[in-house]
């Protein structure tokens, strides 16, 4: 027990602090749709259970957010090559295509109201709207993000913006969609 | 805050002015100390609401404005208060925030800024609860489990009102906070040890309030999505959890839902809410009871592994909660394995501390006080907690007062003698001043006396029968004379033991100003808090270097040394 160990650096699998509480966030993040997810596949087996049709507007939403990672992609490649430009058009298509997914959202939501169906009418159309809800709400969460570091990449801010920032930003994005691609898979098979 | 090229460690925020220093401080200690007065605060209403409650039981009918209504808001006030807001609150935002930077070797966590958030955010969750008993039907009055249907149906006190919206609500934004917080104490643990600090060198309530994070990290999301649903069946009257209700031979919109799912998602969260509360609890015991021993905590890693296994264990026995809602029987056979096996590292570390105690030089502090008083209470809270483990024997017993008084004796009394303990320990650190030990001694005998008188009689009562939730235990039969004469007696050691509690409030107000001059380690304790330069720790916590670490935190007694402590950060050839 009286080991001297100096100069160690005690960090977890030599992760930065920003990459460990960003992972961490991540997990509980999961473990919040797994619930959610839980407790609707639960629901279902009840006997009120009618599943309703899946707005074709969800596949070009679905697009839109392939788009926004993709552009994190983009943005970390120029990010790695000291690339400003293709920094700055990859942190442009995440921004664009995930307001548009956000939108794309509501406006799937407005089209099956028009249809009929309510949130309430049925508890298959209240979990479609509470897990995009929640899910849009966590891609809100991105775009505020996503609003901090393109603040100062366009601003020419004295705060630079280095590739690990915009690589844990991408990470977040990568994850979304990866959250979003299980849910719509779950809510077009039941 | 520039740093010169000595200055070891993250960047630090310098406080910008008074308010920047005291109320929106990024400062960890500050931030600890916040959450420590906001949760003693409330803890504070709640227990002033059980005092109510006791009122009601022991002399019905003395207080008018005491109905069946308030006295359910009450009880579910209490439950809620006591659980989160008091004990979750204090143990990992209070404890947590003020130790963990400073047993590490840290100057701060990893995040202050979304620390400071974290405070604030508990801040509106208390704030919200609060409001509910200012609006017009009052708190929800559905029991702390907020089970629907009857949580949210008209009938239940502040089901029609936004009781039990604001109810939810302040839950919500409780776990927002509470995940900002335990972000950034995992992160702290795992990434601002300072030099020397292996995972196995931690204190063991650094260990406590990491796994207890942990486990809140992933219990929290099941209350969140449970509240959530529950505010859409109330305010948008879906039906996630709502079954066809007949109202008065009509039938109401809702229908097809099920309460069990809630039940689930309520108890995923409910038992590992338990040792969120009882791993600091266990934390601060070995802490206490080896320093004040003045012995080497006994089999360190097994205290480890045994925290470990606990956390595990935790979230595989959540339905011995729900053995009489109706669940497959085959699954109350699983969950009360699971439930006696969880006895088991728990046993490990109980037989632990008692064999640190054997052979030691126990100096009856105050704080060695509340440890002994701990081992005996959760011994006899956890024994009973086996009886309602099992199914054949928690079915006649489960809704009476016998439930009342185990859960009490486990996770109420126990962890607040633990809580107790660790603010006399590090009342010193925090203020540089010692809490009188006269009255220290007298609030710790009424306060620990008083909750055996308390609780015992309640299990005798609940093998009577007599079921727990009742507003009043008169025109019932099968209740004896002699449960009245004991509710009464019960009530007036209530109310002298809530008296006592402001003994602790006085000596700690007078203390600060009037109390002995500590000095920097006034326990003679090996773990880092005590070592720092200043006392009370200065903003920072350390000098320009960080302090290394050499060895484990419980190096008392060891042969050679003229002291009876080698602390964390003495090397072998600086001992003498």
């Amino acid at each position: 027990m009286t080991e001297v160990i100096n100069n160690q650096k005690n960090k977890f699998m030599g992760l930065t602090h920003a990459e460990v509480f960003m992972y961490l966030l991540m997990t509980v993040i999961s473990i919040t749709f797994l619930f959610i997810t839980n407790a609707y596949l639960f629901r279902m087996n009840f006997a009120d259970w009618q599943s309703l049709p899946m707005p074709s507007l969800v596949w070009f939403n679905s697009g839109a957010l392939v788009l926004a990672s993709v552009g994190m992609v983009w943005a970390k490649q120029g990010a790695k090559a000291d690339d400003n430009s293709n920094l700055k058009i990859g942190l442009m298509a995440t921004g664009v295509f995930g307001v548009l997914f956000a939108l794309g959202q509501i406006k799937a939501w407005q089209e099956l109201n028009t249809f009929g169906y309510f949130l309430a009418s049925n508890p298959a159309n209240t979990f479609f709207y509470l897990i995009t809800a929640l899910h849009v709400m966590h891609v809100l969460g991105g775009i505020i993000a996503w609003m901090r570091v393109s603040f100062r990449v366009f601003s020419r801010s004295k705060k630079t913006v280095t590739e690990h920032t915009i690589g844990l930003l991408g990470i977040y994005w990568h994850y979304m969609l990866l959250v979003w691609a299980l849910l719509f898979s779950i809510l077009l098979t039941t | 805050m520039e740093q010169s090229s000595a200055y070891e460690g993250q960047p630090l925020h310098e406080p910008k002015g008074w308010w920047g220093r005291y109320v929106f401080s990024q400062d960890h200690k500050v931030i600890g100390l916040q959450y420590t007065c906001i949760a003693l605060a409330i803890g504070l209403t709640g227990m002033f609401l059980s005092l109510l409650m006791r009122m009601q039981l022991g002399f019905p009918g003395l207080f008018e404005s005491i109905d069946a209504g308030s006295y359910y808001q009450d009880v579910t006030m209490h439950g809620m208060i006591m659980v989160i807001y008091l004990l979750t609150a204090l143990f990992l935002g209070g404890f947590g925030n003020y130790l963990i930077p400073l047993m590490l070797g840290s100057r701060d966590m990893a995040f202050p800024f979304v620390n400071m958030l974290s405070f604030w955010f508990y801040l509106l969750s208390v704030l919200i609860l609060v409001s509910s008993f200012f609006v017009e039907s009052g708190p929800t009055g559905a029991g702390w489990t907020l089970y629907p249907p009857q949580s949210i149906l008209e009938g239940t006190p502040g089901a029609d009102g936004a009781g039990i919206i604001l109810m939810l609500a302040s839950l919500a934004v409780f776990i927002i906070a509470f995940t900002m917080g335990g972000l950034n104490y995992i992160t702290t643990v795992l990434q601002s040890r300072t030099r020397g600090m292996t995972l196995m060198r931690m204190p063991l309530i650094i260990w406590c309030i990491f796994l207890a994070t942990f486990l809140g990290l992933l219990a929290f999301p099941a209350l969140l999505v449970g509240a959530i649903m529950l505010i859409f069946d109330r305010v948008l009257e879906t039906s996630f959890f709502m079954p066809e209700i007949f109202k008065g031979g009509e039938v109401l919109d809702y229908g097809g839902g099920s309460p069990v799912l809630f039940q689930h998602l309520f108890w995923f969260f409910g038992h590992p809410e338990v040792y969120i509360i009882a791993l600091p609890a266990f934390g601060i015991i070995s802490e206490l009871i080896s320093c004040h021993a003045r012995k080497n905590i006994f089999g360190y890693n097994m205290m480890v592994w045994a925290l470990i296994a606990i956390a595990g264990i935790a979230f595989i026995v959540w339905a011995h909660h729900m053995y009489v809602a109706g669940m497959n029987p085959y699954l109350g056979f699983f969950f009360a394995t699971t439930t006696l096996i969880i006895a088991i590292p728990t046993a490990i570390k109980v037989y632990n501390w008692v064999i640190t105690l054997w052979n030691a030089n126990i100096r009856m502090t105050v704080p060695m006080l509340y440890c002994l008083a701990f081992l005996i209470t959760f011994l006899i809270g956890g024994l009973t907690g086996l009886f309602l483990g099992n199914v054949a024997v928690d079915v006649p017993l489960s809704d009476t007062y016998f439930v009342v008084g185990h859960f009490h004796m486990v996770m109420a009394v126990s962890p607040v003698l633990a809580l107790y303990g660790g603010l006399y320990h590090w009342y010193p650190s925090v203020t540089g001043r010692m809490l009188d030990d006269r009255l220290g001694k007298i609030h710790f005998w009424i306060t620990f006396i008083g909750t055996y008188l308390i609780y015992f009689p309640m299990h005798y009562i609940g093998f009577l029968g007599v079921p727990r939730r009742y507003y009043s235990n008169e025109q019932y039969d099968f209740i004896p004379q002699s449960v009245n004469d004991l509710n009464q007696f019960i009530t007036i050691c209530a109310l002298i033991v809530g008296a006592a509690q402001f003994i602790l409030l006085y000596n700690f107000i007078v203390s600060i100003f009037k109390g002995k001059k500590a000095g920097s380690n006034p326990w003679g304790a090996c773990t880092l808090e005590w070592q720092a330069l200043e006392s009370p720790p200065g903003h920072g916590n350390w000098d320009e270097q960080l302090p290394v670490v050499h060895r484990w935190p419980y190096d008392y007694g060891l042969p050679g040394a003229t002291a009876d402590f080698v602390p964390q950060n003495v090397a072998d050839e600086d001992i003498t």
